[in-house]
């Protein structure tokens, strides 16, 4: 049921989301009217001011959310809760602390619902240490890790049930600048390797120009999809290059 | 030099034996009244005799045997309750007021009440250990079950997690520090609970044994008893911090 890179995979149809007020809270409309679609094997990267809503639209494909105008389709069906096929990797990673570093990447493969799927926990665990390069530290805690080991080890965990897209929720801003950039690499290069869907959301213009195909930039809340970027420089990109510069100056007025 | 510093565990020692040093010299002078203030070379010698006519082992075993009994009903109780308590809002509504209500009783309060619905023996002992060492038990696994990060849930539900498995595999962990604590300390108040108990209304116990030795003015053997009974407490604290090491080697303290 392998899904052909090109075809569409993602589609927001008119979406809307409002979050009901409490007894002394007012109603906050997040999204009014989106409409994007993704493709597989695409990677795609969200701007847009803080707060604006880009996490929202993630949790929106995670199944954390339901719209409440609109459709959120994953081919062609409605979403309608969580499942491994759309796993989210967070900015603060959520690795349970009481598990080792194999044993989180273990723990999807090892749940009911994935059981069936014949594939041998053992090697999929070391075959994902091995694509994170976290191979000597599949005994340490998480706790024993560092910061850039453990946004790693929260991508292994994802990719380990084999997903079609990954939703990164700003995975690189816990991390300190030059971990930040060894990263940007060490995510492309997993998406090379991979060829999963990537759902990027970052508040670096940069970031989102060195890594992505194209960038989504949203507007402010209620927010839109306000324009569609296509980056068609080839890779490596670096953020010194004037090419990159030009796309990230261009993007950075809109966003005034 | 550096080879000649002692280990600090010997350093350590310095400041109690000076303490019992000096004690024993005052006596031995006559310093002190030694019917209130006995050597401890005297308290020693009588906790010899009292080990080789088998009075210390009856007394102890009849003040542990209680202590486990009210300490595992506390746990079995409390850890139920507490989690019942943070998971169900209505559990929630009916125990939260109770216990607020029923917590600030000290708990020889009630022993009198407890000699009456039980009688003089092991019951009444029980009754107050476990009401008293419930509420640190409750009261701790609630904070751990309720302080559990929403993205580890997320993140779990994601990878395929069923209700059960959740709560198995993070709500049950996740709190685990919590009542851990909480167990301690329940154990602690249990040790307490005992000796005051068996020294309001007892036949046997370490309480009894301290009780009987001043009223028939036998200081040593007032002495010698505490002297049990700090070990006990000491020994068994050192215990559970052994044991939390082995049973949550991934937990930090600095971190909760």
């Amino acid at each position: 049921m392998a899904i052909e890179s090109g075809q569409e995979l993602v589609r927001f149809d008119g979406v809307g989301l409002t979050f009901p007020g409490g007894s002394a809270r007012r109603p906050v409309e997040v999204i009014r009217q989106l409409d994007l679609s993704v493709q597989a094997g695409e990677f795609v990267a969200v701007i847009g001011p803080s707060g604006c809503g880009k996490s929202t639209l993630l949790s929106l494909l995670a199944g954390y959310l339901t719209p409440s105008s609109g459709r959120v389709l994953f081919r062609g069906k409605p979403i309608s809760g969580p499942g491994r096929e759309r796993m989210m990797v967070f900015q603060q990673p959520a690795l349970f602390p009481w598990l080792t570093t194999a044993e989180n990447i273990a723990y999807g493969l090892k749940l009911k619902a994935n059981r069936s799927d014949g594939r041998n926990v053992k090697e999929t665990v070391a075959a994902m240490l091995q694509l994170v390069q976290l191979d000597g530290f599949a005994r340490h805690y998480p706790s024993d890790l560092s910061g850039g080991m453990r946004q790693r080890l929260e991508i292994a965990r994802a990719l380990a049930v084999d997903p079609q897209v990954l939703l990164m929720d700003e995975p690189l801003a816990a991390l300190d600048a030059l971990t930040r950039r060894t990263m940007q690499r060490e995510v492309l290069n997993i998406w090379e390797k991979t060829r999963k869907t990537i759902l990027f959301v970052t508040h670096d213009i940069d970031e989102a120009v060195v890594m992505a195909d194209r960038i989504v930039v949203m507007a402010q809340r209620p927010t839109f999809v306000l324009e569609i970027e296509e980056v068609r420089l080839a890779r490596p990109r670096l953020r010194e290059d004037d090419k990159v510069g030009k796309v990230a100056r261009r993007l950075s007025t809109l966003l005034e | 030099m550096r080879g000649l510093v002692p280990p600090r565990s010997a350093i350590r020692l310095i400041g109690p034996l000076t303490v019992l040093m000096t004690w024993e010299l005052a006596a031995r002078f006559g310093l002190v009244n030694t019917l209130l203030l006995p050597p401890p070379s005297k308290a020693l010698a009588d906790l010899m005799v009292l080990i080789s006519s088998g009075y210390l082992w009856k007394a102890l075993y009849a003040s542990l045997f209680r202590v486990i009994c009210g300490f595992a009903l506390a746990v079995t109780v409390g850890v139920t309750l507490g989690i019942a308590m943070a998971r169900i809002r209505l559990i929630n509504d009916f125990f939260d007021p109770l216990v607020e209500l029923l917590r600030p009783i000290s708990p020889l309060a009630l022993f009198p009440l407890a000699i009456l619905w039980f009688g003089i023996g092991d019951g009444s002992k029980i009754f107050v250990i476990a009401l008293a060492a419930s509420f640190p038990v409750i009261l701790n696994t609630f904070a751990g079950a309720r302080s559990i990060v929403a993205n580890l849930v997320r993140a779990s539900r994601s990878l395929g997690a069923t209700e059960l498995e959740i709560f198995k595999g993070i709500v049950l962990p996740a709190s685990l520090p919590f009542i851990f604590t909480g167990v301690r300390l329940a154990w602690g108040i249990s040790l307490i609970v005992i000796i005051a108990a068996e020294m309001v209304g007892a036949t046997v116990g370490m309480g009894y044994m301290v009780l009987e030795a001043q009223q028939t003015f036998r200081t040593e053997r007032v002495f010698a008893g505490i002297f049990v009974i700090g070990v006990i407490g000491f020994t068994t604290d050192l215990g559970f911090r052994r044991l939390r090491r082995w049973l949550l080697p991934w937990y930090r303290e600095t971190e909760a």
